[in-house]
């Protein structure tokens, strides 16, 4: 029985160090596909691209292994929290990915279009705190620190911002016909995918501090929903009860 | 008499002589049974003797204790040898600890069972670190099959990096091992770019006024038109104007770098900073950019005055360059004394510099923006001649940019030793309002 518990820890340590390896590659993908777009690199963005497969491929043989665990070895507690945890983080990142390969798409999109300054300025700005939350969830993934986690919402606020005054600056590069449409609903949507990639470390942090205390934020939405509904079957009971 | 007695009487010396028989009989045997045993611990301690391939005793008789002897003597020579190893290994281990490279050694099961302190980064490592592990664990993998194997890896970071890593099999007496080599060539690959983009752009920077000129000069030749002769020549001039600009700045730069301070000497800050002023004022006024000053008038340092006015100019000329034209935009120039430097900084509100060129716009003709370079007509050498003269002067340069919201210059100087001795300017770490600030505005 040791011997099994001891191979078991041995595979949550190899899910672990797997899931820290997928999250190098998206906050890889961060400064890679932000340089691509500033830089008008088009064979930077065929490349990034492509090295979606190998996040792909990653991402589906974490999955396979923590449903191999899950199966044989039926962990409970801590252990089926911190593998149900793995399995939610391998979708953020991957997910997280694909937001940058959509930033390199949308590169060739607009290839040749002129950025101004600030808007450039903003674009490298925004890469930058992106990449900063990824490492962060996974530093609190890695330490167990669901205080980080629970932080992560709050350190998003810096990106979200950076995206209002990002958005700020299309309108305003667009009003003066310094930016045309297309490449401004363009910029838009790359403004999005930074945004979005903000909220999936934010997501990584909640299902963090779900794996150190088992408590999620939708459980206190689920209370109060709860409680409102004993409340309201009490005072149709106290209806009845009067009725007669 | 009984007839017992009598039998007792007669038997007496048989009983006594047969417990002797028996004593004795025991004694031979405990004796022949030593003998056996020294024979057995000999043949035992002969084989010994053979299996470790010591010398077989030549003298001391037949008996164990010479081989033990023998045994003993190679017992003291191995610890000696042991300490030995063990220093050798000491030595080893804090060699390749001094290693800059990361250096790991598998067993054939592909377990680390050796490394150095460069390689504790990459055990169980996060972010950029944990895809160089991945790297070695999978070059590792190839190295464990016999198959030495290397893969260059880009990583953006930040900071961004490419690091080498290298794996090779080791054959050895307990089975096929392997060793990984992590190599950070980042700076090797900095300078290696460095070294090929100012060829590149020295032979473009001289070379294509130079063709403008020729052809400029051929079309003039078949010109008859007076006006268009009248522009080409213009064009020809500004050209030639722009090759020597280069050649001017070429010099500056090549004299800056051998001449170091001579005979550093009291430089205003304030006398410097209003003469580079007065170099970049038709520039500013022209691109309708104010400059403002605050410099208090009793800083000073020791150093070369034509030095820092070039060095100074040339960060206002790029302020002034690189500001958004008619934007009312401001450059400002401050200097304060801070513990026992004079801190210079020169900020625009331009368009900034990207991130990642940061570290390299101090490379000679090191361009951020070729087509805006060609048009603001600088010669790219205007931060090479900055850094230049701050290293001259024991100083140093830093820089703070953000695309679309400008750049921050800073120059630290080693204040004049007078001044602080006496306590006056430079010592002072809070730049309170000064006495006779210079106020200068274009």
């Amino acid at each position: 029985m040791a011997e099994q518990r001891k191979t078991f820890h041995q595979e949550l340590d190899e899910i672990r160090d797997e899931i820290v390896q997928l999250a190098a590659l998206v906050s890889e993908f961060i400064p890679r596909g932000t340089e691509v777009l500033l830089a008008n690199d088009m064979q930077g963005a065929l490349s990034l691209i492509e090295a979606d497969d190998e996040l792909d491929a990653l991402t589906l043989r974490i999955e396979e292994q923590c449903y191999h665990v899950l199966a044989l070895q039926q962990p409970m507690a801590s252990d089926l929290r911190s593998i149900v945890t793995a399995v939610w983080l391998t979708g953020e990142l991957e997910r997280s990915g694909d937001l940058m390969v959509n930033v390199a798409k949308a590169a060739r999109r607009i290839y040749g279009a002129a950025l101004g300054p600030r808007l450039r300025g903003l674009i490298e700005r925004m890469g930058e705190e992106a990449a900063r939350l990824m490492k962060l969830a996974i530093d609190a993934y890695v330490e167990r620190n669901a205080s980080l986690g629970a932080a992560l919402d709050d350190i998003d606020d810096t990106l979200d911002q950076l995206h209002r005054d990002y958005i700020e600056a299309i309108f305003e590069a667009h009003a003066t016909h310094d930016l045309g449409l297309q490449p401004a609903v363009q910029l838009a949507l790359i403004g999005r995918y930074y945004e979005r990639i903000g909220d999936h470390a934010v997501n990584i942090g909640q299902r963090v501090q779900y794996m150190v205390t088992g408590w999620l934020p939708e459980q206190t939405g689920a209370a109060r929903l709860q409680a409102r509904t004993d409340g309201e079957d009490k005072a149709a009971d106290a209806g009845e009860t009067a009725a007669p | 008499m009984t007839l017992g007695s009598v039998v007792a009487a007669a038997e007496g010396p048989l009983v006594a002589a047969a417990v002797v028989a028996v004593l004795l009989a025991a004694a031979v045997a405990w004796k022949l049974g030593v003998r056996a045993e020294r024979r057995r611990q000999r043949a035992r301690l002969v084989e010994s003797v053979r299996r470790l391939d010591l010398p077989a005793p030549t003298a001391g008789g037949d008996g164990p204790e010479p081989l033990v002897a023998v045994l003993e003597r190679a017992v003291r020579d191995l610890r000696a040898e042991g300490s030995v190893s063990a220093e050798a290994r000491a030595r080893l281990q804090e060699a390749l600890d001094a290693l800059p490279q990361a250096v790991l050694i598998v067993d054939d099961a592909g377990v680390v069972v050796d490394r150095n302190a460069a390689a504790e980064a990459f055990v169980a490592a996060r972010h950029s670190d944990a895809l160089v592990e991945a790297a070695v664990g999978e070059l590792v993998d190839a190295a464990l099959r016999g198959e030495p194997a290397s893969r260059t890896i880009d990583l953006f970071g930040p900071p961004r990096r490419v690091v080498a890593v290298t794996t090779a099999p080791l054959e050895s007496g307990v089975g096929r091992t392997a060793v990984a080599v992590v190599d950070d060539i980042t700076e090797r690959r900095r300078l290696e770019a460095v070294r090929t983009d100012f060829v590149a752009n020295i032979s473009h920077e001289l070379k294509t006024p130079v063709g403008a000129i020729g052809l400029l000069a051929e079309t003039l030749e078949a010109e008859e038109d007076r006006e268009v002769t009248e522009r080409l020549a213009q064009r020809i001039q500004d050209e030639a104007h722009r090759v020597g600009r280069t050649i001017e700045d070429l010099l500056e730069l090549s004299r800056i770098e051998l001449g170091q301070v001579v005979a550093p000497e009291p430089v205003s800050i304030g006398d410097v900073v209003q003469e580079a002023i007065a170099r970049i004022r038709p520039a500013a006024e022209q691109a309708r950019v104010t400059v403002t000053a605050d410099v208090p008038a009793d800083l000073t340092i020791d150093g070369d005055r034509r030095q820092l006015t070039s060095a100074l100019s040339n960060l206002l000329d790029n302020a002034v360059k690189y500001s958004e034209p008619d934007s009312a935009a401001s450059v400002e120039i401050r200097a304060v004394g801070r513990d026992r430097d004079v801190v210079i900084t020169v900020a625009d509100h331009g368009i900034g510099i990207p991130t990642r060129d940061i570290e390299r716009v101090f490379e000679r003709f090191y361009r951020v923006d070729q087509a805006r370079s060609r048009q603001t007509g600088g010669t790219g050498l205007g931060l090479a001649i900055v850094r230049h003269v701050v290293a001259n002067h024991h100083g140093s340069v830093e820089v703070e940019s953000r695309l679309g919201e400008g750049s921050r210059f800073t120059l630290i100087l080693p204040a004049s030793p007078a001044a602080d001795d006496t306590g006056q300017g430079p010592a002072d770490p809070v730049p309170a309002p000064t006495p006779d600030p210079i106020p200068e505005r274009l």
